[in-house]
């Protein structure tokens, strides 16, 4: 009789084994699921770096560039450059008892140059950037589980009106 | 009843962890070989190098922000042997296309057998310019394209390599190079600024460079950290003062025939310099021909690192001293009537021409430079005591403290010294036995110029940094001799110039002013013709924007101050004024309809 209880519950072995690959292929598809979402993150950092690695190089290439232009636009406009085309446009030195002198208000021939602001005292501010952002889902995580905590915390001490 | 598969099963998972043990074992292994540290040094090599980046370098700006420094772009041209197909293409390019290559040289390393060398990389030159490169790429480009063509591995400039790289330019070639100084730049790691601004400011200028891991793997790959290029510098010299003091100073020289020279153009009210030439002249561009401009003990800038004799111009100082302390007035008189002054009834001291002069007041030994005069107002009136500490008051024996590299000092020999004689008091009145810097004698005399105060003397007027500029703040080195005293100098030297219609004058400028001939001694005395023939003033005399310093060294057209110097520095303040915009004093007095 108890033997017969027994078969009558049990699991035909085809039903046992349909289980099994079920249970493996449940298994395959999760691993093939993490493995996917793994390689296309991976596949997303790695295209970053080298863009990066593209940007940081286009960069360089730019302040050569720049350094160059600079250089070319001095050399153009060196005192030697300016006095030779100063000549060919027929300009000439002035003698100075020739010379004229007007009085212009507010001119100062001698005024500071200015390349760049002055130097002012730079408060820094803090990133505009939410928290959330700059930390991990774990450390979030253990945030929200620690909140309440820290908000009743905080609240103490404070009189309420 | 036993499972059918159950054995199957073991036999797989049996399999499995033998195969995994197996891995571990192996892997454990390899960590205790003896190739286990050239494995784990190989792996390092392949995750990545360690790399150096270096900000660029500041510019440096006149005060008017023209560029007088700053950087472009080289290429560090090298040999890869991992990628090297055809050594002789490569020989044959370089030394076709870059000067100064020779093809059996760059073909031996070319050439290297790949595992003989543990650095795989070779430098063939530090700086080529960039339109090499170009020309080295089109034929790489070339060559690339008939191996297409040919279905062949060559030719091939494979493993020629280049990586751009800045290095120091000086677009206005030689104009004041003397204050630049260079940057000698060709080894990267140990250049570093020679001379002038670029040594003293190196630092500054060259901002931190800083180590970066650069990792091969893509995934660890991150921005490189923001790195500031070094601080640009504006300079208080102006680039149309400058060149024109190089020309006149360059006229001069030819003219004169002197050995070399110094010009300084100083503002005497905050101490910057405007124009400063000093020969021989230098292109900094060319930084290695250094030894050939400046062979032996020749000074970079003799404006800052030549200590000589200065001669009569020094009485400015020695006149400034006995008015400032009471014991001479402009009035007080001296009777000339030898033209010899005995120091301690052994040491006779004459007049430059050997004449007397007969009564003169202090003005008139100013006017006729008279060296007993001025010995006896330095060892009858000032005594040793006063007349040395007036002298370190305007800072002789010590460094002005001008932000250039390589000033030269002499110290000051003092009665306490074991070597200063009695004469040395007499002589040094009048600017003999004493060795001073041009500089120095700028920034002492700036004192007469500038109500008695010494400004340090400076070239750099602003730091800029991080985007944002510091302006230089004028400094009071120390204040010799009164406001009154000062004026009182200057009208005397003003007056003195004026009745001995000197060739310093300028029409329509009111100008002080004192000449100087330093005789210049051997080893057997003052025994040659050779002087130092020098000029010193400033102006307009009620109120001096300018202050002009002439040194002409060993002039062979005549050996006189007077005769060689006053003129260049005529030359100079006539220029000078319509640079700096200063109208003649009948305008600028608003006399001009009077």
């Amino acid at each position: 009789m108890k033997n017969q209880i027994l078969q009558a519950y049990k699991q035909a072995p085809w039903r046992i084994q349909i289980q099994w690959i079920g249970l493996f292929l449940l298994a395959l598809v999760l691993i093939a699921a993490i493995t996917g979402l793994y390689l296309n993150i991976s596949a997303q950092a790695a295209t970053s770096g080298r863009k990066i690695q593209v940007l940081e190089s286009d960069i360089e290439d730019i302040n050569n560039e720049i350094a160059d232009l600079t250089t070319q636009l001095a050399k153009a406009q060196s005192i030697e450059n300016m006095r030779a085309r100063a000549k060919e446009l027929g300009f000439k030195m002035i003698d100075p008892n020739n010379a004229v002198y007007l009085e212009i208000p507010g001119y100062d021939p001698n005024a500071d140059l200015v390349l760049a602001p002055p130097r002012v005292n730079i408060i820094a501010e803090s990133p505009n950037v939410k928290s959330s952002y700059k930390i991990s889902l774990w450390e979030w995580f253990i945030d929200q589980i620690w909140q309440p905590t820290k908000n009743s915390t905080q609240l103490e001490g404070v009189v309420l009106p | 009843m036993k499972m059918p598969f159950h054995g199957r099963y073991l036999s797989i998972v049996i399999i499995c962890a033998i195969l995994g043990g197996a891995i571990v074992v192996q892997m454990v292994r390899i960590n205790y070989t003896i190739y286990a540290q050239q494995l784990i040094a190989k792996s390092e090599d392949y995750q990545g190098i360690e790399k150096v980046i270096y900000p660029s370098r500041g510019n440096i700006y006149d005060r008017s922000g023209h560029i007088l420094a700053t950087n472009q772009v080289g290429y560090e041209l090298g040999i890869d042997l991992k990628f090297v197909a055809d050594p002789e293409s490569i020989a044959f390019s370089v030394a076709s296309i870059i000067d100064d290559m020779d093809y059996v040289n760059v073909y031996e390393l070319a050439n290297t057998e790949k595992r003989d060398v543990e650095n795989r990389y070779f430098v063939l030159s530090s700086y080529v310019s960039k339109e090499k490169i170009d020309e080295l790429a089109r034929l790489k480009e070339n060559y690339s394209e008939r191996r297409q063509e040919q279905k062949s591995s060559k030719p091939s400039l494979s493993g020629l390599v280049w990586y751009p790289m800045q290095q120091r330019t000086y677009p206005e070639g030689t104009l004041a190079a003397n204050i630049l100084g260079f940057y000698n730049y060709f080894s990267r790691e140990t250049a570093q600024g020679v001379y002038g601004i670029e040594e003293a400011y190196n630092r500054l200028l060259t901002g931190k460079p800083q180590s970066v891991f650069m990792p091969n793997d893509p995934y660890l790959v991150e921005a490189l950290p923001d790195i500031q290029p070094g601080a640009s510098l504006v300079l208080t010299i102006d680039r149309e003062i400058q060149s024109m003091v190089e020309r006149t100073l360059s006229d001069a020289i030819e003219w004169s025939g002197a050995e070399g020279g110094t010009i300084i153009v100083a503002d005497p009210k905050t101490g910057e310099i405007l124009g400063m030439a000093s020969t021989p002249y230098f292109n900094p561009n060319e930084y290695w021909k250094y030894e050939e401009t400046f062979p032996g003990i020749t000074p970079y800038n003799r404006a800052i690192g030549t200590t000589y004799e200065p001669g009569s111009v020094f009485k400015v100082i020695t006149m400034a001293a006995a008015l400032d302390s009471g014991v001479a007035e402009p009035s007080t008189t001296y009777n000339d009537s030898s033209g010899v002054y005995w120091v301690a009834n052994s040491w006779p001291i004459y007049n430059w021409d050997g004449g007397a002069w007969g009564v003169q007041d202090m003005t008139g030994c100013m006017q006729h430079s008279l060296n007993v005069c001025l010995a006896h107002v330095a060892v009858d009136l000032l005594q040793e005591d006063l007349f040395y500490q007036y002298l370190q008051a305007f800072g002789f024996g010590r460094s002005t403290g001008i932000d250039l590299a390589s000033e030269a000092n002499y110290p000051l020999r003092l009665p306490t010294n074991n070597q200063w004689v009695e004469i040395d008091l007499a002589t040094n009145s009048f600017g003999q036995g004493i060795a001073v810097t041009p500089i120095q004698m700028v920034t002492a005399i700036s004192a007469v110029a500038n109500d008695g105060m010494m400004m340090t003397p400076h070239v750099v007027r602003s730091v800029i940094d991080r985007g944002q500029q510091y302006d230089v703040t004028p400094q009071v080195i120390n204040s010799p001799i009164s406001p009154e005293t000062a004026h009182t100098l200057s009208q005397m030297l003003t007056i003195a110039l004026q009745e001995e219609a000197s060739d310093a004058l300028i029409e329509g400028y009111t100008i002080a002013g004192k000449t100087g001939t330093g005789e210049i001694p051997t080893e057997f005395g003052y025994t040659s013709e050779l002087t130092n023939a020098s000029f010193v003033g400033w102006g307009p005399s009620d109120d001096p924007q300018f202050l002009v310093y002439v040194w002409l060294e060993k002039p062979t057209i005549s050996k006189w101050g007077s005769v060689v110097a006053a003129p260049v520095f005529r030359d100079v303040v006539e220029q000078l004024v319509v640079l700096m915009r200063i109208p003649p004093d009948n305008i600028r007095l608003g006399t001009a309809n009077e």
